[in-house]
């Protein structure tokens, strides 16, 4: 007894050691990269190829973050990516809001109509992005913030859609019967009752809207060229130097990291119905 | 408050104010109304485009060709024909397959070390999902830096812990370049299936393994008794949606390898980028898009439907 006793806390005791080796081993996987970057942008181009790695450069500077802002027109990227992105998002959280509370109210076209809805987030991008860079050359919003703003609301719908639709279904409709026998019309019923009940879950659906939009890359790289162009795009001006654009890279980088986390992280008690379109309540 | 948006003794009595027919029909097709600008925006952006790259696929539309005659299904077949087309949608289920395997197995082992509370616990799960909301070009670009030989400390790291000098080419020569790209996917979303695994894990009802653990049942057959089948729905979703997001796979490519060399790391969404966009092929980039679209459809009718009418909420 005492001997099986002895063996079952030892057994433990190595399962909790074995958690946090794997838990140590994960977190230094997953900020290895992120130190790398922050290091590369902040290193002076002459400790790039030392032997062994230069950990932390003895004289930081600052030079390549100003080269990625001004030079390589970063800063253009970040006004174009906040543009786009805060328009998108405020338009994607009111279209998906309207729509969302019509489903789990009134069951609008069944379910045939929320799925078809759902299934706009599976459809891969390559088949949507090919016409729509034809159709807006041909109506000359190519390029131009519109045409991006646009195409963002449609690929955060369903997100935007489903979570409020989740939200929406367990919410209890009492209050919106009581506006409604109070004699209030149903539009006010929604917005004055509804959207500010919905309040805190329209905010969480329009953070994780807004972080879609600002880490997309692949739309606006078919969708803008020289004027439109999004932080993410910026990238592509890196690429094939051999080693001179490594600090600008990650300066750049670095720089766009800010926003996405930090509403992230302050959204993750919702992270897990942003993650599967509110089908998981977290 | 309330007292503004009472219906007035006139209104009662049937003299509506001007308008009212207008409120009237608005409040008679409220829930259309509320669907309207959605599906409106959606037709437009979304259908309409895929109708006319149908139109598009069975036409010559590319810009070194003049005129748009109709072709028939010529332009399906040149894809279908292309080897590198074959490839690409070989390489996409590789990778894509490799890499969710990888997520799921990583992720599901981080979700049970972090069920229990322990000091600090929200702080890791805090750092854990970062990469969630980076950009996949930045993850593309930060494994670039980590690997890219020489700048990179990867090389050094390995020659110092096996003791030997290691010279990995990694973004240029097979199979590291695909290590590379499965390690950039995986470092981004393991996160995705971690946080779905906890809370399904969190979800299941201690009292279970409370009486497993009185009638003498051991951790591995609580595991594969209690925990594996009340995980199920959630695994299946978290592979499902990881899956579909992962046969996209493009934007690391085009920081890491570019497609290179050659075409060895060609997805189908980089394949089809490049015939439509660097070759100008539109035609045959849209009939291959329809093909690739067809095939993820039906993994979506298949999966999806059923997973999320299954789905206890």
């Amino acid at each position: 007894m005492a001997a099986r006793g002895s063996s079952f806390l030892s057994q433990r005791r190595l399962a909790s050691i074995g958690r946090y080796l794997l838990l140590g081993f994960f977190l230094l996987f997953v900020l290895a990269p992120i130190y790398w970057m922050f290091n590369t942008s902040i290193k002076p181009s002459s400790d790039y190829l030392a032997i062994p790695p230069v950990w932390f450069p003895d004289e930081p500077t600052l030079v390549h973050y100003e080269a990625a802002l001004f030079t390589y027109r970063g800063l253009q990227g970040i006004i174009n990516s906040l543009i786009v992105s805060l328009s998108a998002t405020a338009l994607s959280a009111l279209l998906g809001t309207l729509m969302a509370y019509s489903l789990a109210r009134f069951n609008t076209g069944g379910q045939h109509l929320s799925f078809w809805v759902l299934s706009q987030r599976f459809l891969p991008p390559v088949g949507i992005v090919l016409p729509v860079f034809l159709i807006y050359r041909n109506l000359g919003i190519h390029d131009t913030h519109f045409g991006l703003i646009m195409a963002y609301t449609v690929f955060t719908l369903p997100v935007s859609v489903w979570m409020m639709f989740a939200y929406f279904r367990q919410m209890p409709k009492s209050m919106e019967e009581a506006a409604l026998v109070d004699g209030w019309t149903r539009w006010q019923a929604f917005w004055r009752v509804a959207v500010p009940l919905a309040a805190p879950a329209i905010v969480a659906a329009a953070v994780f809207a807004f972080i879609a939009c600002w880490t997309e890359f692949f739309f606006a790289l078919v969708l803008t060229g020289r004027t439109a162009f999004t932080l993410p795009t910026v990238f592509r001006s890196f690429i094939g130097f051999q080693g001179a654009q490594y600090g600008e890279a990650a300066a750049l980088a670095i720089v766009s990291l800010g926003p996405s986390i930090v509403l992230g992280v302050l959204a993750q008690k919702h992270l897990v119905r942003g993650l599967t379109l509110g089908a998981v309540r977290g | 408050m309330a007292e503004v948006f009472r219906i007035t003794p006139m209104e009662a009595a049937g003299a509506p104010p001007r308008l009212s027919s207008l409120a009237a029909w608005s409040e008679r097709h409220f829930k259309w109304l509320l669907v309207a600008p959605a599906v409106l925006l959606i037709l437009a952006l979304s259908i309409y485009p895929l109708v006319f790259s149908l139109v598009v696929s069975f036409i010559n539309y590319d810009f070194q060709v003049p005129g748009h005659d109709f072709v028939g299904l010529r332009n399906f077949e040149r894809v279908i024909a292309d080897p590198v087309a074959r490839r690409s949608l070989v390489i996409t289920a590789f990778l894509s397959g490799t890499s969710v395997i990888i997520e799921f197995g990583l992720g599901l082992l981080v979700a049970l070390a972090m069920v229990k509370s322990f000091r600090g616990r929200g702080l890791v799960m805090s750092i854990l999902i970062v990469p969630l909301f980076i950009s996949p070009v930045i993850v593309g670009q930060a494994w670039t830096l980590m690997l890219q030989r020489p700048f990179g400390p990867t090389n050094y790291v390995l020659s110092q812990i096996l003791g030997q000098e290691v010279t990995i080419s990694w973004l240029t020569q097979a199979p590291w370049l695909y290590i590379s790209l499965i390690l950039a996917d995986v470092w981004q979303w393991t996160p995705f299936m971690f946080v779905i695994l906890l809370a399904g894990l969190t979800a299941i009802p201690n009292n279970l393994y409370e009486a497993a653990e009185l009638d003498g049942v051991g951790a591995w057959d609580a595991f594969r008794w209690i925990t594996l089948p009340h995980l199920m729905p959630m695994i299946l979703l978290a592979l499902t949606f990881r899956l579909l997001d992962a046969i996209r796979m493009f934007d690391t490519i085009f920081i890491m390898t570019g497609g290179g060399p050659g075409t060895q790391t060609y997805t189908a969404t980089y394949y089809l980028y490049t015939i439509g966009f660097a070759q100008f092929n539109l035609s045959q980039a849209t009939a291959g898009s329809w093909l690739f679209l067809i095939f993820t459809a039906l993994v979506v009718i298949l999966l999806v439907r059923r997973l999320l009418k299954v789905e206890p909420v």
